[in-house]
């Protein structure tokens, strides 16, 4: 059993490393428990550059886990995680990221003692070099740093909109803008694939009209999108592709049209 | 714009040199000098651990102890004539930068409550360890026989001359962390003391600042133990234990936790609190004047926290802010 597995696993990475042309995520037999419970459950499936995916399921289906454990928040149990071809499973979440893997958070997880243009500014920290001497110092590495990354969190601040309140206090902000910085902070890094968890939750109809055209421009600009979201309409309208977990296992996968008239997926939201 | 900007954040820097370098020529005495030099290696303390509990949120405690292996190293090598004093401070911040490299690295993967107890624990077998081990250290009776720092054939004697080292340690420390926390990394460190999820997810190395700035605060804490060794020429275990302790936390409490200068605002106001409950009170409770300065930091303590939550360097700002809003006001909005 074990053994056959494994094999599985060396077919599967052969493939995934011969492919000429990287996929920016590959997930292959995917799982973690929390305990007794299996959050996720050989999850396995592909993103393709530039397109938007989606993951859905009711509430503990295990998509947020996901995130956390393709970003490496947490080790997985078993499977692989490829970003790129380049195999990153079990990576600290900080590799992870400086890889080009971004994200945003369900409930912000914003820095509150940081203003703005500082919160930008940490998510651009992969984009400088200087450690504490050079900046304790201040001398050359660390000034340059310190002028490229103001910039460039800036342009982050210009593209969502927000550079009028960048020395403002994240407190000072209603929920819709603090959505905006965490993506503004997430594209500090200059991601490759940037996963977004539940970025319209809460957000009034305008707010995710400029979402989703935020979010084209990002795709324009060689993004590749994972979206968890619960909003069906937002999903169905923006994605290529969707993923349905219900209890840690993947029971759908295809476009939009597909996904809804899919029997297990009505079954799951619905019950019996 | 940019001229502004580098002499704004200069300004605090040039008026406390200038304040230091005025202070010994307007009031000439001995008295205040001695009390300012404690203020400047107090302060190196409590900046140092302000920013370790403030802005980083690492809670720990032992850094009593890097200030008394500081002095303790850099005397103790003084005293046996082992080396030059100049040498043995750097002795000794060597050996603490390691030592607390070799016990940071494991002590604080610890949050919260349990890296508090682990580096109490610290600072307790430090105590005993000082305590016992009396052929190196001299125990209870204390490290006696220190000779003055001499630095390239200039030998420091007076208290002016310790008085300006030390403000020229405290003054550099607070530059450096100054520009630290307004850095890249600075802003990286308190991220993460906001969301450690998200600090990491953004590419920030956690564990790997959290040890270098717990390596810097260390080597600060030694530099100012070793000025404050050959200052008193003299040491014993108990100048590093629990009551220091309790001072710099009171220090960094009342200045402004999270801010950078509260820890030095914390250890003036403290030192000179106690100085001045001991020239009033001291008359009037010549036996008891150590609880009579207790209940006096415990009522300002408690003061402080209602009515300044964020420490007197956040009560400053609170109210510089306040009264350019109202200038501002008054100006009118075509200003």
């Amino acid at each position: 059993m074990h053994t056959s597995k494994v094999l599985v696993h060396n077919r599967d990475r052969s493939e995934i490393e011969s492919e000429e042309n990287y996929l920016p995520l590959n997930v292959l037999r995917l799982s973690k428990r929390f305990g007794g419970i299996h959050a996720l459950n050989e999850v396995t499936f592909n993103i393709e550059e530039k397109s938007i995916i989606s993951l859905i399921g009711p509430n503990g289906a295990g998509k947020t886990t996901f995130i956390n454990v393709v970003t490496g928040t947490y080790p997985p149990e078993a499977g692989m995680i490829y970003f790129q071809g380049q195999n990153i499973t079990g990576l600290p979440a900080h590799k992870i990221a400086s890889l080009g893997i971004g994200r945003t958070f369900q409930l912000q997880e914003l820095f509150l003692s940081l203003t703005v243009l500082e919160n930008a500014m940490v998510g651009c920290h992969t984009r400088g070099r200087a450690g504490m001497f050079a900046a304790g110092l201040r001398i050359h590495p660390a000034k340059a740093d310190e002028k490229r990354l103001r910039e460039e969190a800036m342009e982050n601040l210009k593209m969502i909109g927000l550079e009028q309140r960048a020395s403002d206090s994240i407190s000072s902000l209603p929920l819709g803008e603090r959505k905006l910085v965490g993506m503004a902070r997430a594209l500090g890094m200059r991601p490759k694939l940037l996963m977004l968890d539940e970025p319209v939750a809460g957000l009034a109809a305008h707010e995710i009209e400029n979402l989703v055209r935020l979010i084209h421009s990002l795709i324009d600009r060689g993004l590749t999108l994972f979206i968890v979201e619960h909003n069906m309409p937002f999903v169905m309208s923006i994605s290529e592709r969707v993923i349905v977990l219900d209890e840690g296992f993947k029971i759908a996968e295809g476009p939009p049209d597909d996904v809804r008239a899919n029997e297990k997926v009505i079954k799951a939201y619905l019950g019996e | 714009m940019k001229n502004s900007e580098i002499d704004r954040t200069h300004i605090p820097f040039i008026i406390m040199i200038a304040v230091i370098i005025l202070l010994p020529i307007i009031i000439p005495s001995a008295y205040i000098i001695s009390v300012m030099v404690f203020v400047a290696v107090y302060g190196v303390l409590a900046l140092g651990m302000g920013i370790l509990i403030g802005h980083a949120g690492l809670f720990s405690l032992a850094h009593p102890v890097w200030f008394g292996l500081g002095a303790y190293i850099s005397g103790i090598l003084a005293a046996r004539g082992w080396v030059s004093p100049g040498i043995g401070i750097i002795v000794s911040a060597f050996f603490v930068a390691l030592i607390s490299y070799i016990i940071g690295a494991p002590i604080l993967r610890l949050r919260g409550y349990y890296l508090a107890c682990a580096t109490f624990a610290l600072l307790l077998i430090a105590q005993i360890a000082g305590g016992q081990l009396t052929n190196i250290t001299g125990g209870h009776e204390g490290l006696l026989g220190i000779p003055p720092l001499s630095l390239g054939g200039f030998v420091f004697q007076t208290d002016l001359h310790y008085y300006f080292l030390s403000w020229a340690l405290c003054i550099g420390c607070f530059w450096f962390c100054s520009n630290l926390i307004h850095s890249r990394v600075g802003r990286a460190i308190r991220s993460f003391h906001d969301s450690e999820i998200a600090s990491k997810s953004m590419g920030v190395n956690i564990p790997k600042y959290k040890l270098q700035l717990f390596i810097l605060t260390s080597v600060m804490a030694s530099l100012a133990g070793s000025i404050f060794c050959f200052y008193l020429c003299f040491t014993v275990p108990s100048f590093f234990g629990f009551h220091l302790l309790v001072e710099l936390l009171m220090m960094i409490v009342i200045g402004g936790i999270g801010s950078i200068q509260g820890p030095l605002i914390g250890s003036f106001v403290i030192l000179w609190l106690r100085e001045l409950i001991h020239i009033y009170f001291g008359k009037i409770f010549p036996v008891m004047t150590g609880e009579v300065d207790s209940i006096f930091f415990g009522i300002l303590i408690i003061i402080v926290l209602i009515f300044m939550p964020r420490g007197l360097a956040g009560w400053v700002e609170q109210s510089f802010n306040l009264g350019r809003r109202t200038y501002a006001y008054f100006k009118g909005p075509g200003a």
